[in-house]
């Protein structure tokens, strides 16, 4: 159950902090570029590093609780990371945060081989921005979406370093991802069978996955 | 479908341009410094508490106006240990990509030109085995070792990222290989060029773009690899990088400032390697992924 959360929080925050991304940094402007070098910095730094500064910046006495209690929003530190009720949000956000970058990368392709004209050709014809979204963007990423939603949720449902360092499954079991209760079975408790078989039934879920993706990925190139 | 992103600005007139920049900005602006905030804060914070002295984190660590101390980068760099880590990272990592690309480039040719079942049923495979989740392979892993009498040695663990990274890198490799032209082959062919000639003389030249991505890519994902090195190596003296700051984060009582600073050493090789293949990324690692 965690996992299903888990995994239906970082695909949808993944996939449309993504696109929205994406589209921001569309134009070719030094401002966007920038942005986005730094976004894909952060998506090629280890995960470990990555979790490890929002372990800093989610303590008590950490920015974020520092700007909620500045702002005069938390009276008391907002305890993210060892609350049953925030530990298991905030590990899926910080996840999230870190697959945006990829996303946004592949998205942006899709977006850029829309041919200059067609954009230029609605202008003339009165598109708004909204419009040029709704109706020539959104079509334009469709098949680029299937892929992604896909890539994303394995790699949420496969998503171990960011637990490992930030909350190791707890507080309890708070944090325990099918992957990584097998691991914990595993090499905590020692009980490599127990663990073992976890493992197989994560594997099972994969295989699905994978066989949507196969198809997917086949189809598209039947297209070429 | 073949994605090329093609700069959408590139040739067009000058006019247009300029005008849907404006265009963009009253929502596209402020998004975007937003994205900015969101991705460039953790950045900074890393930084500025590598300088902080620890005193100072406990007191106020959302604060902006300290004094700086490299007090942690000297203590970090003082410890022996962390030089052996060092050597480590680099030597799991290269160790790594030079293994995969090894396997890798020669199995994404194959798979991009010989086109079959086998082919099918090898693609479905290797997608299966890339998506598997890390855990689900260390527990086999572990007790093969283990029987082979291989733990606690780097090139275990060299050996154990390399299988794990091979399906993803054939998989990104053979959309490159596959956007070669076949006319090319030919030509090498009717000039009497034999197999092995053709790839290594034709296509590796033809395809670098592809291998360079590919093998950036598996650096970086074996630099910041530590779930087979934490538990394949059985002392945390052996540690890479990436594994030391894994067992001190999930510890109690973090010295923040040493852990900042750990973290910043561990980055700057993938700063500077990021540096020179950034082009190179953005291109290659949307072609890999949509194909």
């Amino acid at each position: 159950m965690n996992t299903a959360i888990f995994v239906a929080v970082v695909t949808t925050i993944g996939l449309v902090g993504g696109l929205v991304a994406s589209i921001v940094l569309a134009s070719s402007t030094r401002a966007s570029a920038f942005v986005l070098g730094l976004m894909v910095f952060i998506w090629a730094l280890p995960p470990v590093v990555n979790g490890s500064v929002w372990k800093f910046l989610l303590g008590d006495a950490g920015l974020i609780n520092g700007m909620l209690g500045g702002l005069g929003l938390a009276e008391s530190a907002v305890p993210f990371l060892y609350d049953d009720r925030f530990a298991l949000l905030s590990v899926a956000l910080v996840n999230s945060w870190a697959v945006v970058p990829f996303n946004a990368l592949v998205f942006r392709a899709a977006i850029l081989n829309v041919p200059g004209e067609i954009f230029e050709a609605a202008r003339i014809d009165g598109a708004n921005r909204w419009q040029e979204i709704r109706h020539m963007i959104l079509p334009a990423v469709r098949p680029t979406t299937l892929v992604l939603v896909v890539l994303t949720i394995v790699y949420a449902f496969r998503s171990f370093d960011f637990i490992y360092v930030m909350t190791f499954g707890g507080p309890g079991i708070a944090t325990n991802t099918l992957p990584f209760l097998s691991y914990l079975q595993a090499f905590a408790r020692y009980d490599f069978g127990l663990g073992a078989a976890t493992a197989v039934i994560s594997v099972l879920l994969v295989l699905v996955l994978a066989f949507v993706y196969a198809r997917s990925v086949r189809r598209e190139e039947k297209d070429t | 479908m073949t994605v090329t992103p093609i700069p959408l600005t590139d040739g067009m007139p000058e006019r247009p341009r300029r005008r849907r920049t404006r265009r963009f900005e009253p929502v596209a602006g402020p998004l975007r410094f937003v994205l900015f905030l969101v991705y460039g804060i953790p950045i900074l914070w890393i930084v500025l508490t590598s300088l902080k002295s620890p005193r100072e984190v406990i007191t106020s660590q959302a604060s902006l106006l300290f004094t700086p101390t490299v007090d942690a980068y000297v203590a970090a760099l003082a410890d022996s240990g962390l030089f052996s880590a060092f050597t480590q990272s680099m030597l799991i990592a290269s160790g790594t990509t030079v293994l995969t690309l090894m396997v890798a480039v020669p199995a994404g040719y194959g798979l991009a030109r010989v086109d079959g079942r086998v082919t099918t049923v090898a693609l479905g495979l290797l997608i299966v085995l890339q998506m598997l989740p890390q855990t689900a392979s260390v527990i086999p892993l572990f007790q093969i070792f283990g029987s082979w009498r291989i733990l606690d040695q780097t090139s275990t663990v060299v050996l154990a990222n390399t299988a794990h990274l091979i399906p993803f890198a054939i998989i990104l490799l053979r959309p490159f290989f596959r956007s070669v032209p076949e006319a090319l082959q030919e030509a090498a062919a009717i000039d009497g060029a034999s197999t092995f000639r053709t790839f290594f003389s034709v296509m590796l030249p033809v395809a670098r773009n592809g291998v360079a991505t590919t093998g950036t890519l598996v650096f970086l994902m074996s630099w910041g690899e530590f779930l087979y090195s934490v538990n394949f190596f059985l002392s945390p003296g052996k540690y890479p990088l990436s594994a030391l700051l894994a067992q001190q984060v999930s510890a109690f009582g973090i010295d923040w400032p040493g852990l900042m600073a750990l973290a910043v050493i561990t980055s700057v090789p993938i700063l500077s390697l990021f540096g020179f293949t950034y082009r190179l990324l953005r291109e290659g690692l949307t072609l890999g992924a949509v194909k």
